[in-house]
């Protein structure tokens, strides 16, 4: 018979900080796909726990945060059951006893406020609330799940590599598309740890200056829109999407990828961010623009005259257009520089933004989720029956056997320009497109990396350069919460 | 599933507005292909693009939208022929959802006319 659990909601939260820790110290490549496979179930726990907690009902801002990365954990949790990798198979232990402790704590702080205890100071001296508590629990849990992934995709190059120099049989060397998948899944944890140390890292300062307030109160209506734009836009899309969805969200990260270039050159030229980093950075957003604009042509080929946008996505698009507006035009096209300097607070703009780059990684994939998974997409038979032939034709160029000699649709379905379900190739170039789109995100997230809020980031790592086990760059997330400058390890 | 129950004339001028707004965008997503990444003109097509989506979601799923495609060339005009029929109906009576989509018509038309599209 098993003792009750008596521990307090700080014990709890102490205790589910010291497994995070436990977590990353600890993390080898074996863990990694238990460590994907448990992370939807710790970050529900988390975001259940903050929807409770009296410290958050204050901070709106933080609960959109929570709120973005409550579906990013979704997001990646629905990938692993719809067989992408890791797919089925055991959960990592450390990682959900946290849930549970966090499903435990939450339940305490719903019962009788005396069951609600603040962390003692000598269990957690240097905590300045169970929100950041918890917050920094996922802020490092992701970073040790970063951080074995990394090992594992390192070994599986290795393995891969060694196979091939010893000629082995290709069914037992690893493939690169699981390779690809688990770099991609490495993203994903990348823009989470980026988030959740938003929160820790970059809270805005409130200032008495009306004119500061007044131009701080444009970048967070900016933000605002944004937060509830991502958050929005993997509802749409994990809900069985039509594809007029899709093209709003690509018009619409195309808007705030332009946008993203036009207040960070601003801000360059107000000597708030490196102009070298403009450099890098211009050229890297111009093609996450591209991309996207390619997807949204694609997918504008699958819609027919019935096609509807879900309202809800219609309206959180709407609010990010009138907010981008608000803050980055004029009547003649973007504001200039120094309009934008004099109108909104530049740095927390610009700050938005990145953040905003940070999670399209996750909507990329969920978009690359839906041209792979919808089983329900289907597009009118004229044009999608060309472009199926066209990307088969391409297909067929690399090789690839298995299009010769089909057709994708009958002559009557043509006439009639009747709606059929989405041919293999056509669904392959919607594929592809999106992993345009993940790999020019991604790059332009790393161009940007010094403009991280927390100002202890590094790039998002694309796979390669990796670590095996524990890393040198854990030694980054040790600093204290809402610390001007980082002071050192608090593992 | 349209907000609220809408009479077949007031549909059949709504679907008319749909193909209307859904030309225009699709004459500005030309132009802002054609200037190439960070056009401004974005903002005027993704509006338009927004308010079609508007007025297709207050037709209920039964109404089909297809029909002919509007005639002309100038996203300005069709955007003022959209809103124009919009005000013949009366969208105060009619209902919010469709005052309001009138308002954002009658915006779109004066971004059109004096901003970036002009």
């Amino acid at each position: 018979m098993s003792t009750p659990d008596r521990r307090s909601v700080g014990e709890l939260l102490a205790d589910s900080e010291a497994l995070a820790r436990e977590t990353l110290l600890d993390a080898t490549l074996e863990q990694a796909p238990a460590m994907v496979r448990s992370w939807n179930q710790l970050v529900g726990s988390a975001a259940d726990l903050w929807a409770v907690l009296p410290s958050t009902a204050q901070n709106p801002s933080g609960s959109d945060l929570m709120e973005r990365l409550r579906v990013i954990g979704e997001s990646i949790g629905r990938s692993v059951t719809a067989g992408h990798w890791p797919g089925e198979g055991p959960a990592e232990q450390h990682l959900m006893e946290i849930a549970e402790n966090l499903s435990r704590a939450r339940h305490l702080v719903e019962r009788p406020a005396r069951n609600f205890q603040p962390t003692t100071p000598e269990k957690q001296p240097d905590i300045q609330g169970p929100s950041a508590q918890v917050m920094h629990t996922l802020y490092v849990a992701a970073h040790g799940t970063a951080v074995a992934l990394n090992a594992y995709v390192a070994d599986l190059k290795d393995r891969l590599e060694m196979g091939r120099r010893r000629r082995q049989l290709m069914a037992e060397r690893p493939t690169a598309l699981e390779i690809a998948e688990a770099q991609g899944v490495i993203a994903r944890f990348g823009g989470f740890e980026q988030l959740a140390a938003a929160y820790l890292f970059g809270q805005p300062r409130i200032s008495a200056n009306p004119g500061l307030v007044r131009s701080a109160a444009l970048a967070t209506r900016l933000g605002s829109a944004l937060a509830v734009w991502e958050i929005q836009a993997h509802r749409t899309m994990t809900a069985g999407p039509d594809p007029a969805d899709l093209v709003r969200v690509a018009r619409v990260q195309v808007l705030i990828t332009t946008t993203t270039g036009i207040l960070t050159e601003a801000a360059a030229r107000n000597g708030h961010v490196d102009r070298d980093m403009i450099q890098q950075l211009g050229p890297a957003l111009e093609a996450n623009q591209v991309a996207w604009s390619r997807a949204a042509k694609r997918w504008g080929e699958l819609t027919n005259p019935a096609s509807r946008t879900d309202p809800a996505l219609v309206a959180a698009a709407s609010e990010v257009r009138a907010a981008i507006a608000a803050t980055a035009t004029n009547q003649a096209g973007w504001a200039t520089p120094d309009q934008l300097a004099s109108r909104v607070d530049l740095l927390a703009a610009v700050k938005s933004l990145h953040l905003s780059m940070v999670a399209s990684v996750d909507i990329a994939h969920v978009v690359r989720d839906a041209a792979a998974d919808h089983p329900g997409l289907s597009a009118p038979a004229r044009m999608i029956g060309m472009r199926a032939q066209g990307e088969a034709e391409i297909a067929i160029e690399q090789g690839e056997t298995g299009y010769e000699g089909v057709t994708w649709t009958t002559r009557r379905r043509i006439a009639t320009n009747q709606l059929i379900p989405l041919p293999e190739p056509a669904r392959r170039g919607l594929i592809n497109l999106a992993d345009d789109v993940i790999a020019t995100t991604n790059h332009a997230v790393a161009a940007a990396a010094q403009l991280d809020p927390s100002d202890v980031r590094r790039p998002i790592r694309s796979g390669d350069g990796v670590h095996r086990g524990r890393s040198a760059e854990s030694l980054q997330i040790t600093t204290r919460p809402h610390d001007p400058a980082p002071k050192g390890p608090r593992r | 599933m349209s907000l609220q129950p809408i009479d077949a004339d007031t549909a059949e001028t709504l679907a008319g507005v749909v193909r209307l707004l859904r030309r225009a965008a699709e004459l500005v997503w030309k132009t802002v292909d054609a200037d190439g990444a960070g056009s401004p003109r974005q903002l005027l097509a993704l509006g338009i693009d927004l308010a079609a989506d508007e007025a297709r979601n207050l037709l209920p799923d039964a109404l089909a939208t297809d029909g002919p495609v509007p005639v002309g060339h100038d996203p300005a005009g069709l955007l003022r022929s959209a809103e124009q029929l919009l005000r013949r109906m009366d969208t105060q009576r009619t209902g919010t959802a469709l005052h309001v989509l009138w308002v954002r018509l009658a915006d779109l038309v004066w971004e059109a006319n004096t901003g970036v599209d002009t």
